[in-house]
């Protein structure tokens, strides 16, 4: 960069960091200034004058002259305890003494448990005690006063006392004291010291030659010829044609800015809506809090039977049951359970329990949604689908949410049977995963029959479980009044949407974290 | 639905020569079979050869065995069902086993027969104890509907009594202990006693097996004795016994278990079962029995469900491969399923086993090809709508959890005591975090706010989401409705900014609203409003309370509104 762009490119700061830099150099011009000497000749905040330094050096246009490194020695918080209520050792001492007087014997534990400490500042101020012969161990692991004077206790008093309010410098504390400071100044690995030891540090800084070309420079331009910002006022008079606009370093990281956003988890689901209203579904929505009716029973799910136990399901503690399941549907569905009823099926064999049928619960499938559906007229044919929030009574952990949602939904109409339940199961893998290749698998779902499991091969992940399906049991679709075959699918979407957005534990989707949300990306 | 462990090599053995030819069975030729029984292999070790299999099909608790899963491939492979003919015999039984009167009310179900001439192999007991255990514990309902009881056949002296006996009037040594014990000492301190006793609790006698010699069998559903019922590697001679609540479920279980020790080469027979009191099959009871019937289902049925045509052989052989009894003629088949199962309860069973037999890679996909129309519900619609507005505002979108909990909701709220306190509560909550549904979405947004201190502020969030309201004229004692909540904190966050976000959105929605000053303890007084259209209520805003903001270890000022969506759907929405 020539001297005159870089010119353009300083900042204001730099610009009066600079020019005090150049009178300090007329005057004395092997002299050099440190920073806090250069902000009150500059008029500025030792902060600005630090900012603007670290430019300037790395720009060449200063260069650090002389650097002085000090060691200050000041109290820490626990210092200002020890002060006010005396450190361990202090205090052991004087317990010990007390002891001699009275006759009494202490042990370690004793003096530990009597002064409150800890087991491991005990042992130190004993040990510390000990080797300077202020104390010593007897038979008994008792601990007994020497009548010698202790050197630590003394000097840590003196030392309290010196540095309270105030820092000094280290090599201003007299030679016996200093290694005391030392020995019990905060470390790495050991923060709970009374003392910490700070190294100071004076820079004095200096012009390099091509700053003090720049600097000369400067000095010759008139000050007031550069604006950094155009304004309205500017435009207006026209004065911004004799204006020199300072130039931007443009390289720098701008400012983050708090955007307005979809959350990456709603644009997948988005993404999958779209997709599904492309394919002809119609959305339905449902209840939050189900009966056990539509969300088990009118799935032909047996009231006491294993596959109930696939669902185990929050039960909602007030009221406890809806006052009533629709007619026809819940004599319908008894019947269905009870001996198949008109549906050509021998039925569950049980005698239906039509209170349990009114129980609440958290909707523990999307396909309760499905079979009110079913129960209210849908066209047929007719495509449907619901992005469903579903409860499960699981631990929550990595892989399971309290809550979630899931994508189910129904398609019916006369032409549904196996082949067409594979070929829409095809198109879900085309367009929901971008597979070229599935496969079927033999599956099992209470209220389907054919079921099928839908595995894809997914260009990114490889073979993986998308969802399955099957066609609704006829005891699930007579007693609801469809007289047409009817196709019952989920796809399982949240791995692929994990992938997508990059995160590894499924609580993430509804994370809490604004920072995540905020910097999460989705590929799609 | 369960998982169970089988032995590679236990599992070569029952596929049999016949079936496998020299080929040794390896984990991938075991993955490409296991369709056929709805089986995924979890895992497995190479070192012992076992290996972990999940079975999806509660209804076939056949397969939940090494014997299932290998009898089901094998007839695959060989085209054949092995014969069982301890199903086919007639004549009475000389081995009994007498039900005492009361049972009725207690247990009602006892089946049994016995297996002679298989010493028990190591896999074969570890199998035993395992389907023991998968039936009883899933099929069986922890024991409630079907629970099993393995015992050494010699030590037993015929007829065996099901007999009912008063809790002190009988002792044994149970299993797992050293001495005898009252049958009221063992539901008091036997670990089985305090898990099952529950099952026969409320009684005042008990179940109990004993024979002919007053030797205790065991106490079902809860325990074996020590002595006759502990069977181990190189026993014989076993006898197999199942006591239930239901009848077809209890036979169905003997019939597995037959069938499973037949497998392994036992001779299985019979033991008739005598009852005072009426079965729904009658008062003796020969097992194993055959109580399936067959059934006759036109091709059509067939052909529709499957969408191709199929011939009635073609249906025929694929169901013989699959273990079925089928006889054909030209336009309908009659199929019985083998006594092991008894899963058929509709036509549409008979068509998966179709299906599943030939294999679902044999039909070729083809697209549903009726016209329908897409579209989205009313509310996703505006929810849609808001959504995009509240970006365009400069919003960030925010999705939680539904479930939260009652502090969350009511107490750092300030709402306890009050007519908003009531949520839908959870009767069994897993943890308190999540016991309730959440009746707002503000709490949401504070539940991020209170967790994202260190992200950069402005903090601009907002969520559309459902809520429950409990209301106690809706049929499910709520109604789940769609909120919009909108929450800004910052240093210097006040009520104009929020309601100047508010009025903009509305404006946009073409409603007209009106902000009544109100008092709500989640709001500072003065700085608080109700949102109202035609006099209706929509929603609120206001400066969130201080110690709102101190509950939720919020630090910087928030301001919030919230509004029902649904109602900005609905007709009675003012338009301007």
């Amino acid at each position: 960069m020539d001297t005159s762009s870089l010119i353009d490119s300083l900042h204001p700061l730099e610009i009066k960091v600079l020019t005090a830099l150049r009178e300090h150099h007329a005057a004395a011009p092997s002299g050099a200034l440190r920073e806090d000497e250069i902000a009150q000749s500059a008029l500025l905040e030792t902060a600005q004058v630090s900012m603007a330094m670290g430019w300037l050096l790395a720009k060449t246009l200063a260069r650090v002259q002389q650097e002085t490194v000090t060691p200050i020695a000041s109290l820490t918080k626990i210092g200002e305890r020890y002060f006010e209520k005396y450190s361990p050792v202090e205090r052991i001492l004087s317990a010990v003494r007390a002891a001699a007087q009275t006759g009494k014997r202490l042990t370690i534990q004793d003096i530990q448990a009597h002064e409150g400490l800890e087991a491991t500042e005990t042992s130190r101020a004993v040990g510390a005690l000990k080797k300077e012969g202020a104390i010593r161990i007897v038979a008994g692991g008792c601990v007994e006063a020497t009548g010698a004077p202790s050197h630590t206790a003394e000097s840590l008093r003196a030392l309290l006392k010196q540095l309270r309010g105030t820092r000094r410098e280290l090599k201003a504390i007299p030679e016996p004291l200093r290694p005391v400071v030392e020995q019990y100044a905060v470390k790495r690995g050991n923060t709970n010291e009374p003392f910490r030891i700070d190294d100071h540090v004076d820079r004095w800084y200096a012009l390099t030659p091509e700053g003090k070309s720049v600097a000369d420079l400067l000095a010759q331009q008139r000050p007031s010829d550069e604006v950094s910002q155009l304004t309205p006022e500017l435009l207006k008079d026209g004065s911004w044609r004799s204006k020199r606009f300072r130039k931007y370093t443009i390289s720098l990281r701008p400012p983050r800015l708090a955007a307005g956003k979809r959350h990456p988890y709603r644009e997948f689901l988005d993404l999958v809506k779209q997709k599904l209203v492309g394919m002809g579904f119609q959305e339905m929505r449902g209840s939050l809090v189900e009966t056990e009716f539509w969300n088990m029973d009118a799935l032909y799910m047996p009231q006491f039977h294993p596959a109930r136990a696939i669902h185990d399901v929050y039960y909602v503690k007030e009221p406890t049951h809806a006052r009533a399941i629709a007619e026809p549907f819940l004599s319908r569905v008894a019947d269905v359970h009870k001996d198949g009823s008109k549906t050509g099926s021998a039925g569950w064999g049980y005698n239906y329990d039509r209170g349990r049928a009114r129980r609440l619960i958290l909707r523990s499938q999307g396909t309760a949604v499905s079979a009110r559906r079913l129960a209210s007229a849908p066209q047929v044919p007719g495509k449907y689908f619901s992005i469903a929030r579903c409860f499960r009574y699981d631990a929550v952990d990595a892989t399971h949410a309290c809550d979630f949602f899931q994508v189910e939904g129904i398609v019916l109409g006369p032409d549904i049977n196996f082949r067409t339940l594979l070929g829409l199961l095809n198109l879900f893998a085309q367009e929901m995963a971008q597979a070229k290749e599935s496969r079927f698998l033999p599956a099992y779902f209470p209220f389907t029959e054919p079921s099928v499991e839908l595995h894809v091969r997914h260009p990114r992940l490889g073979w993986m479980e998308l969802g399955g399906a099957g066609l609704f049991r006829p005891e699930v679709t007579l007693p609801l009044g469809i007289d047409v075959p009817v196709i019952a699918w989920g796809l399982g979407l949240d791995r692929m949407a994990m992938v997508a957005l990059g995160i590894h534990d499924i609580r993430d989707l509804f994370s809490t974290d604004l920072e995540l949300i905020r910097t999460t990306r989705g590929h799609f | 639905m369960p998982t169970i462990s089988i032995n590679l090599k236990d599992f070569e053995q029952l596929l049999g020569r016949e079936a496998l030819g020299d080929r040794p069975v390896t984990t991938a030729q075991l993955e490409a079979w296991l369709p056929l029984v709805k089986g995924e292999l979890k895992d497995h070790e190479s070192e012992n050869g076992e290996v972990r299999i999940e079975l999806q099909d509660s209804n076939r608790p056949d397969l939940w065995s090494c014997e299932g899963i290998a009898r089901q491939i094998r007839i695959k492979l060989t085209g054949a069902s092995s014969s069982y003919p301890f199903f086919k015999g007639t004549q009475p039984s000389k081995r009994r086993l007498k039900v005492a009167p009361g049972l009725e009310r207690v247990r009602p179900y006892v089946a049994a027969c016995t297996a002679t001439g298989y010493p028990v192999t190591e896999a074969g007991l570890a199998q035993l104890l395992q389907v023991q255990e998968k039936l009883a514990d899933i099929f069986g309902r922890k024991r409630h509907t079907v629970s099993i009881g393995l015992y050494r056949l010699p030590a037993i002296v015929f007829p065996v009594y099901y007999d009912l006996v008063k809790p002190d009037d009988a002792r044994f040594t149970p299993l797992g202990f050293e001495e005898k014990m009252s049958l009221r000492e063992i539901l008091a301190v036997h670990p089985k006693g305090l898990e099952y006793g529950s099952l026969i609790a409320g009684h005042d006698r008990l179940p109990l097996l004993r024979d002919e010699e007053g030797q205790v069998l065991s106490l079902p559903p809860v325990i074996n004795s020590r002595e006759i019922g502990e069977v181990r590697v190189g026993d014989q001679d076993l006898f197999v016994e199942v006591t239930g609540t239901d009848l077809l479920m209890v036979l169905l279980t003997v019939n597995i278990l037959a069938v499973n020790l037949a497998d392994r080469g036992a001779a299985v027979k019979a033991v008739e079962a005598l009852y005072p009191y009426a079965t729904p099959l009658g008062k003796s009871l020969r097992t194993p029995l055959d109580f399936g019937k067959a059934r006759t289902i036109p091709l059509k049925t067939i052909e529709t469900a499957l969408g191709q045509t199929i011939k009635a052989e073609q249906v025929r052989e694929t169901l013989l491969a699959y273990g079925y009894e089928v006889t054909s003629s030209r336009d309908q088949v009659a199929v019985k399923l083998p006594p092991y199962r008894n899963d058929c309860m509709h036509a549409v069973d008979v068509v998966e086993d179709v299906a599943i037999s030939l294999g679902y890679g044999e039909f070729t996909p083809v697209m549903p090809s009726q016209f329908t129309v897409g579209g989205l519900s009313r509310v996703e619609q505006l929810s849609d709508r808001v959504r995009d507005l509240m970006v365009g505002i400069g919003f960030q979108e925010i999705i939680s959890n539904v479930m939260a909990s009652r502090p969350e909701l009511i107490d750092r709220m300030r709402l306890a005591g009050r007519e908003e306190d009531r949520v839908v509560e959870v009767d069994n909550p897993m943890t308190q975090t999540y016991a309730c549904l959440r009746q707002s979405v503000i709490p949401s947004l504070l539940r991020v706010e209170a967790a994202s201190a260190r992200s950069f502020y402005p903090h601009r969030l907002f969520e559309v989401g459902e809520v429950a309201l409990v209301d106690p004229t809706a049929e499910v004692g709520s109604r789940t409705v769609t909120l919009l909540a909108a929450l800004i904190a910052h240093a210097s966050a006040n009520f104009s900014e929020i309601h100047s976000c508010l009025d903009l959105l509305l404006y946009y929605l073409g409603c007209q609203y009106r902000l009544e000053p109100i008092s709500h303890p989640s709001f500072l007084e003065g700085r608080a409003g109700r949102i109202t259209v035609q006099g209706q209520p929509l929603g609120l805003i206001g400066e969130l309370h201080p110690e709102v903001l101190e509950q939720w270890q919020v630090t910087t000022p928030a301001v919030a509104f919230e509004l029902e969506v649904d109602r900005l759907a609905g007709e009675n929405v003012a338009k301007s």
